[in-house]
């Protein structure tokens, strides 16, 4: 990390843009302000939740939104996507292009997870009264209710389980490299040459002084 | 230990109240498995 600190710009290869840095840590933010409004009170720490929490969920579906678009119409779909290569490499060790097969399955467990939260939580915005519209409760019928609240509370418990793997990767010594890329965007070329195939991801020159 | 919170309407019809908060605990256990099956697999992988 030290050594990597000491590189000059023509050394580094960006990794994320500086807008992707931005969703990935404004969804941490909202996600983590989402878990802790949603599960403290659970746990017997009772305070004024539901306004922070429907505020942090609307910010966080707001983000997706953004994220979706420029995903689809700025970025490379292809280099999420899993196909039978990522398999043969991640049995045969070999070296990943952009992301390795367990970034891709964190990548698409997070958004089954958040997307069934925020699709689940638009439906219970209508009981909660907001500036725009007065709480209907029988928006749905009880038992649409039930299965709502069901698949809510699923994606916020496999959201805790998911980020706890995610956070310990993070923090491995190994792979700090992604935790400096996803604050600061960008990889040395000796990290690249080291753990990316060069014929599957080059990384781009990073630019910014 | 129950999946789901389950109440009884005034007609006395169950009604689906959301996921049991029993399975909290069993989230963070799960978390705390693979961290710690990785942190094994890790630490004899280099002790070899």
């Amino acid at each position: 990390m030290t050594d990597a600190a000491n590189t000059s710009n023509a050394d580094r290869v960006l990794r994320h843009a500086g807008v992707d840095r931005a969703f990935h840590w404004l969804t941490a933010a909202t996600v983590l302000t989402l878990l802790a409004t949603g599960l403290l009170p659970v746990m017997g720490v009772k305070f004024s939740w539901v306004t922070i929490h429907w505020i942090a969920g609307v910010v966080l579906t707001a983000a997706v939104l953004f994220h979706l678009v420029r995903a689809t119409f700025w970025q490379k779909l292809k280099c999420m996507w899993i196909g039978m290569r990522d398999l043969r490499d991640a049995i045969r060790h070999a070296l990943p292009g952009k992301y390795s097969l367990a970034q891709k399955l964190m990548h698409h467990a997070m958004t089954l997870v958040i997307l069934t939260a925020v699709a689940t939580g638009l439906c219970m915005l209508a009981k909660v009264d907001t500036p725009w519209w007065k709480r209907n409760p029988y928006f749905f019928a009880a038992d649409t209710w039930g299965i709502i609240y069901v698949l809510h509370g699923l994606a916020a418990l496999t959201a805790v389980t998911l980020i706890m793997i995610h956070v310990y990767f993070a923090l491995l010594p190994e792979k700090r490299l992604y935790l400096r890329a996803m604050w600061r965007g960008w990889i040395t070329r000796a990290e690249l040459a080291a753990n990316h195939d060069p014929n599957r991801w080059q990384g781009q020159r990073d630019l910014r002084r | 230990m129950n999946f789901v919170r389950v109440s009884t309407d005034a007609w006395g019809q169950q009604v689906l109240e959301g996921i049991s908060w029993d399975l909290l605990p069993v989230a963070v256990a799960l978390g705390a498995i693979v961290i710690i099956g990785h942190a094994i697999y890790r630490a004899i992988r280099k002790s070899r």
